[in-house]
């Protein structure tokens, strides 16, 4: 059965309440979110993370509430349903041009969490569990996403068994920076993806083996989430942000 | 509704030559080593089921929507395929060495194959190339050769599911995964044990295998097994 809910710690809950962009407060600094699904329901969309490519469902594995993403529906160009409104929910006003970028997008599924307005510096991890797909197996951190559409993803690969950074601007993606180390993982097994950001410094990891040191052109500033590829078949765990003063 | 049985699974099986060998050969039969009195009872499938009907939908041919009829023709006369294919096209069976001889025509197609995936910007026969009949034939014909199937692989996913038939898409990953001392994915690829017996090649994550195969068009993962006779002997 898939259902969920992603629930924010207890410590953080009152103050990133999980509605309206408005409402949503900068994280405090240094302190962790630790982004749980306890309480969602198995088989609906999460409430904590906004999908709005991709068919993004909350599963139980083990026991436990996971956010998986389906890609056996994923047709190319295809947003996921209610677009507008969960665009508006997270731009308000400036809803437009981010849904015309995400349509552009749509090869790629994304959630955007709702927790956190504005990340600029800290640390991002995610666990996640490749299921399958036929075309891609693609697990990635989303970052720096901009009103417009716009945004920055590191993401593991496991039909390439490899750890890219890719940027997506006004609908284009493009390659940035590929880790030299090639990991090839077995599918069905939890691993995990992290990156830190200092300035535009950006590092990551996978399974704590470095994977990146990179510098970015400018500073990062956005909202995060999680990123998936065509007809991946993922399942995510254990979203955690952390922020940090540069 | 008409249901079918392994006999028909094997009876379609043995009319399309619609699994490439793993030893360079391109099989015109599979051999389902199981009793076919067994059969009936076992491995079923519908016309209905959504692995049948979404492999008659990519092979639907109704529509000549395809740009490249000689190069069509040369794949399908290479593999040893006549168009209309038998739906289901793709069961996703294969017992290492139950391939039979590929026709005559074939080594000068793999070549030709070869010098397309090695010349940059390309053309690679897709669906919208060659058609879906040609695209099976590609498949065929790339198992060929190794070296050849891996780019072939790589191009055929690159080309997505509107391109490339996904279930032949997923019984090369799986055969060149295990090519490369990695375990399969899917549960396509069977081998004789040493008492005859046949018996999945290693795989990873056969919890999640139906999952995989349903987004890969494949038939159920006990149905796999069921076809290729798993555990039993030799007929």
């Amino acid at each position: 059965m898939r259902s969920s809910v992603f629930l924010v710690a207890v410590s953080l809950s009152a103050a990133f309440p999980l509605t309206a962009a408005s409402q949503v407060a900068s994280p405090a600094i240094g302190k962790t979110t630790h982004v749980s699904l306890a309480s969602e329901a198995a088989g609906r969309e999460p409430k904590t993370f906004a999908p709005l490519v991709g068919s993004w469902v909350v599963t139980k594995d083990a026991g436990k509430n996971v956010l998986f993403i389906d890609g056996r529906i994923w047709k190319r160009g295809q947003p996921a349903g209610g677009l507008a409104d969960k665009a508006r929910e997270l731009y308000g006003a400036r809803n437009e041009d981010f849904i015309e970028s995400i349509k552009a997008f749509a090869y790629f599924p994304i959630a955007v969490y709702k927790g956190i307005d504005n990340f600029e510096n800290g640390e991002i991890s995610v666990r996640f569990q490749m299921i399958g797909g036929t075309l891609d197996r693609a697990a990635g951190i989303l970052f720096d996403v901009k009103p417009n559409g716009d945004y920055l993803t590191v993401r593991y690969n496991g039909t390439e068994d490899n750890v890219v950074l890719w940027t997506f601007n006004n609908g284009v993606r493009k390659f940035v920076n590929r880790a030299a180390t090639l990991v090839p993982l077995e599918l069905g097994t939890w691993h995990t993806l992290k990156i830190s950001i200092h300035g535009t410094s950006l590092k990551s990891w996978l399974d704590d083996q470095p994977m990146h040191d990179y510098t970015l052109p400018r500073t990062v500033s956005g909202k995060i989430g999680v990123w998936s590829k065509t007809d991946s078949m993922i399942e995510f765990a254990d979203f955690t942000v952390t922020p940090m003063s540069r | 509704m008409r249901i079918r049985h392994l006999t028909a699974c094997a009876a379609a099986l043995v009319a399309l030559p619609a699994l490439a060998g793993a030893q360079g050969k391109v099989q015109k039969t599979t051999r389902i080593p199981t009793p076919r009195a067994k059969l009936a009872s076992e491995c079923t499938w519908k016309p209905a089921d959504a692995w049948v009907k979404r492999q008659a939908e990519f092979f639907d041919e109704s529509r000549h929507d395809w740009t490249n009829d000689s190069l069509r023709n040369a794949l399908l006369d290479a593999a040893g395929l006549k168009a209309p294919l038998k739906i289901p096209v793709q069961f996703g069976v294969r017992v290492e060495g139950a391939d039979s001889t590929p026709p005559a025509s074939a080594a000068a197609m793999v070549d030709a194959l070869k010098t397309l995936a090695s010349t940059r910007g390309s053309t690679w026969p897709t669906r919208s190339v060659v058609g879906a009949a040609g695209t099976h034939a590609v498949y065929l014909l790339v198992g060929l050769d190794t070296t050849l199937a891996k780019t072939a692989l790589h191009r055929m996913m690159e080309a997505g599911p509107a391109e490339s038939p996904a279930a032949d898409v997923a019984t090369l990953e799986d055969r060149l995964r295990l090519l490369a001392g990695r375990k399969q994915i899917y549960g396509t690829q069977f081998r004789r044990g040493g008492d005859g017996k046949v018996e999945l090649a290693p795989m990873e994550d056969s919890a999640h295998a139906d999952l995989r195969r349903e987004g890969a068009a494949l038939p159920p993962f006990k149905l796999g097994l069921c076809m290729a006779g798993a555990g039993k002997g030799k007929v």
